[in-house]
């Protein structure tokens, strides 16, 4: 029977009726020693820290913490064993903040990566009429080539960037006139921007929205021994609606996840996705054909 | 446990029932222990599910500094503070109303109870002000958003966790004033003695974990942001 | 009968009469039966939405429902299954009737919580199956945004249903873990606690620390819905891997709410039917622990293709390789019990053996899944359904049925047909393997998973897995047609058929209100001592 008493955890009850009750002065006390830290809590966030203010702040807060927990809620008379109980549920919220964070802080992604490749804020445009070069639209050009471009074509844009000498062909030199693929003009460069050039170390950089890609296209060209202009005509089949000032949104930002998100949640929210496969007995024939068309068209 | 054969209206408040408790426990000492650390589990549950809050707050904030940042500066800190000493000193009532009960003294107990509750109602009016004030400059959560003062991006989101956090607190006010005025009948019908005083003293639990909550709450939001 | 019934005199379920008083009852033994009975009508229900999807998919070309109505049977068959079936299968109803009488209890600590948590899971249940009359959901059981926030208003309802029923799971578990640690009888020390009452505890550890998260998660998930609040939504600047991360916190510990309940159950079923004591009893019930501990740190094994950083994907698929050890501990103590004992192949025992077959595929494909190489491949195929039906099915149902049979006895007072029961075994294992097995191969093949319609290559696997699902029907009617009729006209078991030493077998078949009589049991002894013990 001892032994049972032992495993029920009676230990701290044991001694017959002796509840704990808190004298009415330690409550004063505590309530006072609670108002007091609130005070400190709120004057401390006037007083410029850093980052410690959060530290110090989540402190004075775990004291509160320690003092209601411990007093009010009895805790340190208690058994142990509630103690135990409670806090372990911060342990366990301690794990799923600790292996959330390495992900949710670490995706790589356009709220590491820089401003340059954050998603345009819809409506709000840093330059009017980007197709037209000016010298602030070039020399922000020049700031994105500076952080996205010069590994390869090098800080003078000459094609001999530190990753050059691995990439078969090499990487263009932007100022000389010869061998360009898709032509000098900002036109033709925004479009070797967004779609890459297959079967050279070029890649897409569709993920740099098309305004910054606009002064960047700038920005290359003027780095040749003529700067070519675009027309009208060019400027229309890059896309650009030239009645307007600013480009609006003619393209689909393609940024990874948080674009293709993007995507997936405009097209659901058409109601595109539903009801659109009926099945029907009379359009069984050249199914195969149809199943093997849906799996490389989404909209099938 | 068993007080349906009490005949209505012989006990009250100042001449308590004798209790009886439950079949499967060998002494009311053991019940109460039962009955607390079920409590403390509980409160455990209540811990990680209001915490998962905290953490996707946390985790936001650490990606969009400077949105919340900026929003958080829309947040009265005087108001917040208020709402932070009316929860502290309901708490401190709370306590006395429990140790009242525990020496047996119900008329105290029941005094500090409707004084808890009526700090409680305080909260909450203060909350109600805070919270009418915001939709009236057009401060809602995320999608709802439509503040003129502050368009910085991703800065709906901080009110976002404002209303959740807050709201989700505020509901926790309201459910534990409701179990207050429940433990308050039941010491005037005579349930409550020295002997047995289990409700009240969970209720008492549930109280201080509310003002624990808030505790970090109002730090998190109103002066770190 | 009535013979039987006076030998016996008063038990628990004459004590009362009348539908009232099932309904009003605090008592343990009629909770649990209810939540059995509960629990068996979502498994049909569930069972009967898989039956027309593995139909649908027999023949390519040959489409049974169309494809909407497709979209809500696979998330009904995988909500209802998940949440109304698997996760209260053992706890909430063998573990009901059982872990008060195993710990010489009279009942569990607060009986009419009990009740309570009963109604809510009702309410939950009422709440989902509601939804399938206004519009449904066709999520899938997860539940993902922004899909789900954008779909339509039935998934609400849905959720709100798996919100609710979580507080049942809850409040379970909270009520086991009191009744462990206050209630144990007289001598019933911690190194003498019957392995299942190890398990319930982990299992309740889970549930208790990891429910709470997926209840705010479905919260937040509702307020989406409805004040836009946009933490999981891409559109508002939200982010929906974070919704996985919320709601895999908890759905993969629930995984093991699912199979710990299953492990404990042939941890008890698997010494008396080898008249063996247990073989490594303290590495067993440690191993429960391990697993619900490592539990909390592997859910992003999930997310190892949502766009999750490289360095998360990495940390858990090391994290995740953990789970095999103390699922590996029990699987040889099992084997190392059974060795060199006189094994008796009753229907529990035939259905524990079942278990280790099937979960042991299962788990070890789990490592396949786990190393994050592979898994690329293999994710959203049917190597995944194949893989956690392995699990489930053949983990925690294996474990479920297996103990329904073993406490037939003790519940009813009367003993089922073991030749019936045997077919029923033989006729599921084979259904299962042939449903399930085939699945495998189409999945490395590269047939995915949740679609409507597959490719004509797959016509053989997806024939053999619809003709499998059939047999399991068979066998899991035979199943049921066995315990109704043996229930009504069984033949009398005794108060110890299976001669087994843990303490519920120390009472009357079926057991008193209060269990045990007016005498509290005292324990002397640990409940494995086989050898020799002719009890």
């Amino acid at each position: 029977m001892s032994n049972s008493h032992d495993n029920h955890g009676h230990g701290s009850h044991g001694e017959g009726h002796g509840h704990y009750i808190i004298p009415d002065a330690t409550i004063y006390k505590t309530l006072g020693a609670l108002l007091v830290l609130t005070g400190i809590t709120v004057g401390l966030s006037f007083v410029h820290l850093g980052t410690w203010n959060f530290v110090v702040g989540m402190l004075v807060a775990a004291m509160k913490a320690y003092l209601v927990a411990s007093i009010f809620m009895n805790l340190s008379h208690d058994d142990k064993s509630n103690s135990v109980i409670f806090v372990s549920g911060f342990f366990f919220l301690a794990i799923f903040i600790g292996l959330t964070a390495p992900d949710f802080l670490f995706r790589g992604d356009i709220f590491t990566e820089g401003k340059q490749i954050m998603l345009p804020v819809k409506g709000v445009s840093q330059f009017k009429r980007p197709w037209e070069p000016t010298p602030e639209i070039v020399a922000h050009g020049k700031a994105i080539f500076m952080q996205q471009c010069v590994s390869c074509h090098g800080p003078e844009g000459k094609g001999d960037g530190p990753a050059a000498a691995a990439l078969v062909p090499h990487p263009r030199n932007f100022t000389s006139a010869d061998g360009w693929g898709n032509g000098r003009k900002p036109s033709q460069i925004f479009k070797t921007l967004k779609e890459g050039r297959p079967g050279t170390g070029m890649a897409s950089f569709a993920t740099i929205p098309a305004e910054d890609r606009w002064t960047l296209a700038h920005y290359v060209a003027s780095l040749g021994p003529n700067v070519l202009k675009d027309t009208p005509e060019d400027l229309k089949a890059a896309g650009v609606d030239t009645s307007k000032d600013t480009l609006g949104d003619t393209e689909a930002p393609s940024i990874p996840i948080t674009a293709a998100m993007k995507i997936l949640d405009a097209e659901t929210a058409k109601d595109g996705l539903k009801g659109n496969i009926k099945p029907g007995h009379d359009d069984l024939e050249g199914y195969g054909e149809r199943v093997e068309a849906r799996t490389f068209n989404p909209n099938l | 446990m068993s007080h349906a054969s009490v005949p209505a209206g012989k006990y009250n408040a100042d001449n308590p029932a004798p209790h009886h408790f439950g079949h499967h426990f060998e002494s009311a000492e053991h019940e109460f222990s039962s009955a607390k650390q079920g409590m403390w589990l509980f409160m455990v549950t209540e811990v990680l599910m209001i915490g998962a809050i905290f953490v996707g707050y946390l985790l936001f904030r650490l990606r969009f500094p400077e949105a919340f940042h900026e929003a958080h500066k829309e947040l009265n800190v005087k108001l917040g503070a208020l709402n932070t000493v009316i929860l502290i000193i309901s708490s401190a009532t709370m306590v006395l109303g429990v140790t009242a009960a525990q020496r047996g003294n119900n008329r105290r107990s029941i005094g500090m109870l409707i004084t808890t509750i009526f700090l409680g109602g305080c909260f909450c009016l203060v909350k109600y002000f805070e919270y009418t004030h915001k939709f009236h400059e057009g401060i809602f959560p995320g999608g709802l958003y439509h503040f003129e003062g502050l368009t910085v991006p991703h800065a709906p989101l901080f009110f976002s966790f404002y209303f959740v956090m807050t709201g989700i607190h505020a509901f926790h006010v309201v459910v534990g004033m409701c179990l207050i005025t429940w433990i308050i009948t039941r010491i005037k019908r005579g349930q409550i003695s020295k002997e047995f005083f289990t409700p009240v003293e969970l209720v008492g639990f549930y109280w201080h974990f509310v003002d624990l909550v808030w505790i970090f709450l109002f730090p998190l939001l109103y002066l770190l942001g | 009968m009535a013979h039987t019934a006076e030998a016996h005199g008063d038990n628990y379920l004459n004590h009362e009469k009348g539908l009232w008083s099932w309904m009003t009852t605090v008592d343990h033994k009629r909770i649990g039966l209810m939540y059995l009975a509960s629990v068996c009508f979502f498994f049909f229900l569930g069972g009967i939405f898989a039956l027309i999807i593995r139909l649908n998919l027999m023949h390519s070309g040959h489409p049974v429902v169309d494809a909407n109505t497709y979209n809500k049977l696979m998330t009904y068959h995988g909500a209802i299954m998940v949440f109304l079936v698997i996760i209260p299968a053992i706890p909430a109803s063998i573990g009901n009737f059982v872990l008060p009488m195993m710990l010489g209890a009279k009942d569990v600590a607060f009986p009419k919580l009990n009740l309570a948590s009963y109604y809510i899971y009702l309410a939950g249940a009422t709440f989902a199956c509601l939804a399938l009359f206004l519009g449904g959901a066709d999520t899938g059981w997860t539940f993902y945004t922004p899909y789900s926030i954008r779909t339509g208003g039935g998934v609400i309802l849905v959720i709100f249903g798996a919100f609710v029923a979580g507080f049942s799971s809850i409040l379970t578990g909270l009520n086991f873990i009191v009744t462990i640690q206050k209630l144990r009888a007289p001598g019933l020390t911690w190194n003498r606690l019957p392995l299942l009452l190890w398990a319930l505890y982990a299992t309740s550890i889970i549930q208790v620390l990891a429910t709470p998260v997926l209840a705010i998660t479905l919260v937040l998930l509702i307020f989406e819905h409805v004040f836009k609040v946009g933490i999981f939504d891409p559109a508002l600047g939200g982010d929906p891997v974070l919704f996985q991360h919320f709601f895999w916190f908890y759905s993969h510990p629930a995984v093991y709410i699912m199979i710990l309940p299953a492990m404990g159950v042939i941890s008890e079923i698997i010494p008396v039917f080898s008249r063996k004591p247990i073989f490594g009893y303290r590495a067993i019930a440690l191993a429960s622990f391990g697993i619900a501990l490592v539990a909390f740190i592997v859910w992003g094994h999930h997310l190892f293709v949502s766009g999750q950083s490289e360095l998360a994907n990495f940390v858990f698929s090391l994290l995740t390789m953990f789970v095999a050890i103390p699922t590996g501990v029990k699987v040889f103590s099992w084997v190392g019990t059974m060795y060199k004992g006189s094994i008796r192949f009753n229907a529990p025992m035939l259905y524990a053996l079942g278990f280790i077959e099937l979960f042991t595929i299962g788990g070890l494909t789990g490592v396949f899944l786990a190393t994050l190489a592979i898994d690329v491949h293999l994710t959203d195929t049917y190597f995944v359904i194949a893989h956690f039906h392995y699990v489930m099915v053949g983990g925690t149902i294996m474990g479920f049925v297996g103990g329904m049979h073993y406490w037939f006895p003790k519940v009813t007072g009367k003993l089922y047909n073991e030749t019936v029961a045997m077919w029923a075994f033989i006729s599921i294992i084979i259904g299962f393997n042939l449903t399930f097995f085939p699945q495998f191969i189409a999945g490395t093949e590269g047939m995915p998973r949740r679609y409507w319609s597959q490719l004509p290559e797959f016509d053989l696997w997806n024939t053999l897995s619809t003709v499998g699902s059939w047999f399991l029907l068979l066998g899991f009617l035979m199943v049921a047609w066995n315990m109704i009729k043996s229930a009504k006209s069984g033949p009398a078991a005794g108060d110890n058929p299976w001669r087994a030493l843990t303490l519920e077998w120390q009472s009357k078949s079926p057991p008193p209100h209060d269990n045990f009589g007016p005498t509290t049991p005292t324990v002397t002894h640990w409940p494995y001592e086989y050898k020799g013990a002719n009890v």
